[in-house]
């Protein structure tokens, strides 16, 4: 193992400097290397597939879909950075297929594709067998008993079960995916990274109102003050709805874009110091800040279901504070009994 | 036919330490962001309203004291129900 670490270091230090001994534009190349970066870690309208040990690309490029809202809404615009497409604020709805809907769409396929081969379809045998097949079960109880039925509880737990293992293998599945060449990390754009957590937020709100019912819901937006401050009171509450969803859609965003950029940057130095010794020190840290990513594409999928979970948990138990409040006002006696209890277990 | 037991209902504490303390504090969270929250809806309604109806500075004035008046008012009430709870 320790011989095969060193060969394969030795492997990866001889690539860089033959790519840092190819160019003789080293200054040039020190130069470029913030713009490569941010060019490889955003997303783009073509997949490069770049040939090893060569500065040779091959570009496909991924059809553009361009709707117009308004008459003439889509038509192309010269700037100093090149041809720009008009805003969705222009009246241009952008529908292009991009690098990270591709992944996104691979991470779909591939995970659908090995849930059919490695779920148990067979009813009568209950015991999973296989590697696959055992690591998919324990992964689904993990998410099952650790994450949905420890944080909402375990009578509303197992409803919400099949959405937080969506979401965290869908996650999981697009973190690796940026981890083999070629691939790109689509939860590393925060467009992606949104949209997981407006589902979130969506399903934090349904549950909500099916705990506290609509009316109850929506008292809860008037922060229990006088009808008078309620003009104060209801954007205060409103714009907090939305705190939740934000935190989650910029902490995976952030965590994703930052290994990567770390990792990338590390192999820079290598073309900013502009000597290919360097290329023994930063690959080997490369290499390990790689295995860290390893680690955090798993931490990351279970803190942003755990999260998940954590706040649909909070949506259920507003229902019983819901009761509490009506209990301090004198109303609601006995229509809930059974729950007051267990509502101060949960709150205290 | 067999009477139908009454559904029984959770008492919690299959709950991670996690969930609960988030659950415990979740109240006194939301009574920061009425604080909070009754400031800037204040400043913002009337910075924005005082550019659409050229009153400048005086809906900036007046809303940002009504906002941090009403955040107050929603944080010390938010303190005494909880206060009233713990006893």
């Amino acid at each position: 193992m320790r011989k095969a670490m060193i060969l394969l270091v030795g492997l990866m230090a001889a690539g860089a400097a033959y790519a840092a001994g190819a160019d003789t534009h080293q200054e040039k190349e020190s130069e470029d290397v913030a713009g490569y970066i941010l060019h490889h870690v955003s997303d783009s309208r073509e997949l490069e597939i770049e040939v090893p040990l060569s500065r040779n690309h091959i570009p496909i490029h991924l059809p553009e879909i361009l709707i117009p809202l308004k008459a003439g809404a889509c038509e192309k615009q010269m700037t100093d950075h090149g041809e720009v497409v008009p805003s969705l604020g222009a009246g241009c709805l952008d529908l292009s297929i991009t690098k990270h809907t591709v992944m996104m769409w691979l991470a779909a396929v591939l995970l659908i594709g090995s849930l059919l081969i490695w779920s148990n379809r067979d009813k009568t045998k209950l015991v999973p067998r296989g590697t696959g097949a055992n690591l998919f079960e324990m992964l689904v109880l993990f998410v099952r008993d650790e994450l949905a039925i420890k944080n909402i509880g375990k009578e509303e737990g197992p409803r919400y079960t099949p959405y937080l293992l969506t979401a965290f293998f869908f996650i999981l599945f697009m973190n690796l995916l940026g981890l083999f060449p070629w691939m790109a990390t689509a939860t590393g754009n925060l467009a992606v990274t949104l949209a997981l957590a407006v589902c979130t937020f969506v399903l934090t709100q349904v549950a909500g109102i099916r705990s506290a019912g609509l009316g109850g819901y929506l008292a809860h937006l008037t922060g229990g003050v006088h009808w008078s401050l309620w003009f104060i009171m209801i954007p205060v509450e409103f714009l907090g709805l939305f705190t939740k969803p934000f935190a989650l859609t910029v902490r995976l965003f952030a965590n994703m874009l930052a290994g990567h950029i770390v990792i990338f940057f590390l192999l820079g130095l290598i073309f900013m110091l502009g000597h290919p010794a360097v290329a023994l020190v930063s690959v080997p840290f490369a290499m390990g800040i790689y295995l860290l990513e390893l680690f955090v594409a798993f931490v990351q999928a279970y803190v942003f279901t755990m999260l998940s979970a954590l706040f649909i948990g909070m949506s259920v138990a507003m229902g019983h504070h819901g009761h509490e409040h009506a209990e301090e006002h004198g109303h609601g006696e006995g229509a809930h009994s059974h729950d007051h209890g267990k509502a101060h277990v949960l709150g205290s | 036919m067999a009477e139908q037991e009454p559904r029984k209902h959770s008492d919690g504490s299959e709950l991670g330490e996690t969930a609960r303390q988030m659950r415990a504090a979740e109240p006194y969270i939301s009574a920061v962001w009425k604080l909070v929250g009754g400031a800037v809806v204040g400043v913002l309604g009337g910075y924005f309203l005082d550019k659409k109806l050229g009153t400048t500075p005086w809906l900036l004035v007046g809303l940002s004291l009504v906002g941090i008046s009403v955040g107050f008012y929603g944080f010390l009430h938010e303190m005494a129900r909880l206060g009233k709870r713990k006893r």
